[in-house]
């Protein structure tokens, strides 16, 4: 059944990435179902990346979008609506919009250009989705704060654990239950290695190439191998699910690189597997790797995330999903922007 | 009242006897014992079920003499006396006295080093041991944080357990 009023959402994506591009995909796929049973219509007005951007109240295109970043690498080239050297802040400046679908590339020594788009348009009053760690790892206070001045709602289910359902689950579905550590496997790069490790036996080195052929680990993996991706994503919960005022320079990071087959062995012999652990609580905030029974929920292989929230009523919780990949990720930004709705 | 009992005994002749003994000695009557010697623990010990009757205060004296004279009391009515911790410890283990790493952990009150396996690699540095501990109630907590002085200490990268 189709609703009677349609309610048009306006939404700036900035950053046309995996993440931008998988958000347009979704919008397009999703756009009847989101007519029928919500009568909510998402239109996309203004879409930045690196070259510049594509503006037209009347709503882009979305599979026309994907073509042109596709063909030309450039939303400039966007058919009579594209715009050379325009920047995400003249955007949000000039553009009438509802939401801003924050997703450039992240940044962890200041997150920036993520942080000022974001503050300009809480500041501005409008809503925030994000799957942008880097800024919610250095300023998250400053952030939900902005967000709190204007009323503004300011939502990043998409930044920790991709589309396994985390944030949002803490907040709203546990809503009422004190919740006292949370704890997961929040990197999808050092948990293929790990697995693969522990099955193959192979040393760090062999297979981390081996995952960067198949273009699971980046060309430059240091942000996942040394843990700095998880120390993200741990100090994003540690603000968001426990309340904790923390940033990324609190938590202590160890990464994967040291990790030998002589180690897994053991541990396999033990009945355990060694696996990146993320860990927040009152008392502590780290990265580290850690002993997991196999067969418990942790043993999870491949890019698989993992996360328990350990809670006063419901005890403890589990959930388990994709970390990242371009529609999965924009699934979890979906559900934000359905979310916003639904409050409005 | 009653109490039941798991302890963990080592697999050499004798080892029950000395243990029903003395409880009989303290006053408590034995109602039952099961004792599989074919079932055993990862580190070769015989877990034994006892059950014992008795007033409090000989029923505490029983567990307190068992404790006293050096035998594992898993178990007290279902309430875990005893936490097993295992750790796994990267690095040049064997330059960096793993002799002094048992010893500093055995040095903790209430914690004992029950098992350990040394694997070592071709190169020394990338050597890994594993050390099973056992560690009275309500001490893992600073058991754990002398692991990790030890591993700072001597350059080891330490795998606990989550």
């Amino acid at each position: 059944m189709r609703s009677d009023e349609v309610i048009l959402m306006k939404i700036v994506i900035l950053g046309f990435g995996a993440v931008g591009q998988g958000v347009a995909r979704v919008i397009s796929l999703k756009r009847e179902h989101l007519l029928d049973k919500y009568g909510l219509q998402l239109d996309i007005v203004a879409v930045a990346d690196r070259s510049g951007g594509a503006v037209f109240d009347q709503g882009l295109d979305p599979e026309l979008l994907l073509k042109t970043k596709n063909e030309t690498g450039k939303l400039s080239q966007y058919p009579d609506f594209g715009v050379e050297g325009f920047s995400g802040l003249e955007i949000l400046d000039k553009v009438e919009y509802d939401c801003l679908v924050e997703v450039t590339p992240t940044n962890i020594e200041d997150g920036e250009p993520a942080l000022s788009h974001m503050l300009k348009a809480l500041k501005d009053g409008k809503d925030v989705v994000t799957s942008n760690k880097g800024p919610l790892a250095l300023s998250f206070t400053q952030l939900s704060e902005a967000a709190q001045e204007t009323g503004a709602n300011f939502k990043y289910e998409a930044s920790v654990g991709g589309a396994m359902p985390i944030i949002n689950l803490a907040h709203d579905t546990l809503a009422g239950s004190d919740i006292e550590s949370v704890y997961g496997i929040l990197n999808g790069t050092t948990n293929y290695i790990l697995s693969r490790m522990a099955k193959e036996g192979s040393s760090y080195e062999q297979t981390l190439n081996e995952a960067r052929e198949l273009g699971i680990a980046e060309t430059d993996p240091t942000q996942d191998v040394d843990g700095w991706d998880a120390a993200c994503k741990i100090v994003i919960l540690a603000n968001s699910v426990l309340n904790l005022e923390r940033t990324l320079k609190d938590v202590k990071v160890e990464g994967i690189s040291q990790i030998t087959p002589e180690a897994m062995a053991l541990a396999k012999k033990e009945g355990y597997l060694i696996k990146l652990i993320g860990e927040a609580s009152q008392d502590v905030l780290e990265v580290s790797p850690r002993l997991v029974k196999e067969g418990s929920p942790f043993a999870v292989e491949g890019t698989l995330n993992v996360a328990t929230l350990k809670t006063d009523l419901a005890e403890d919780v589990t959930v388990v999903g994709k970390g990242a990949g371009s529609i999965e990720t924009a699934s979890a930004i979906l559900s934000d922007l359905l979310n916003i709705w639904k409050a409005s | 009242m009653r109490l039941n009992l798991v302890l963990e005994l080592l697999d050499v002749p004798g080892q029950l006897l000395d243990v029903l003994k003395p409880m009989g000695r303290l006053g408590a009557n034995i109602v039952a014992v099961i004792h599989q010697r074919d079932v055993k623990t990862d580190e070769g010990r015989v877990p034994v079920q006892i059950t014992i009757e008795g007033d409090e205060e000989t029923l505490n004296r029983v567990i307190d003499d068992l404790e006293e004279s050096g035998i594992q009391v898993m178990e007290v009515d279902g309430v875990l006396r005893r936490e097993k911790i295992t750790t796994i410890l990267v690095g040049n283990i064997v330059d960096q006295d793993l002799k002094d790493t048992v010893n500093l952990l055995n040095q903790l009150p209430g914690v004992r080093v029950a098992d350990l396996d040394l694997k070592m690699s071709d190169q020394p540095e990338r050597s890994a041991t594993k050390i099973v501990m056992e560690a009275r109630e309500g001490l893992k907590l600073d058991l754990l944080n002398k692991i990790n002085e030890i591993g700072a200490l001597k350059g080891f990268l330490v795998i606990n357990e989550i």
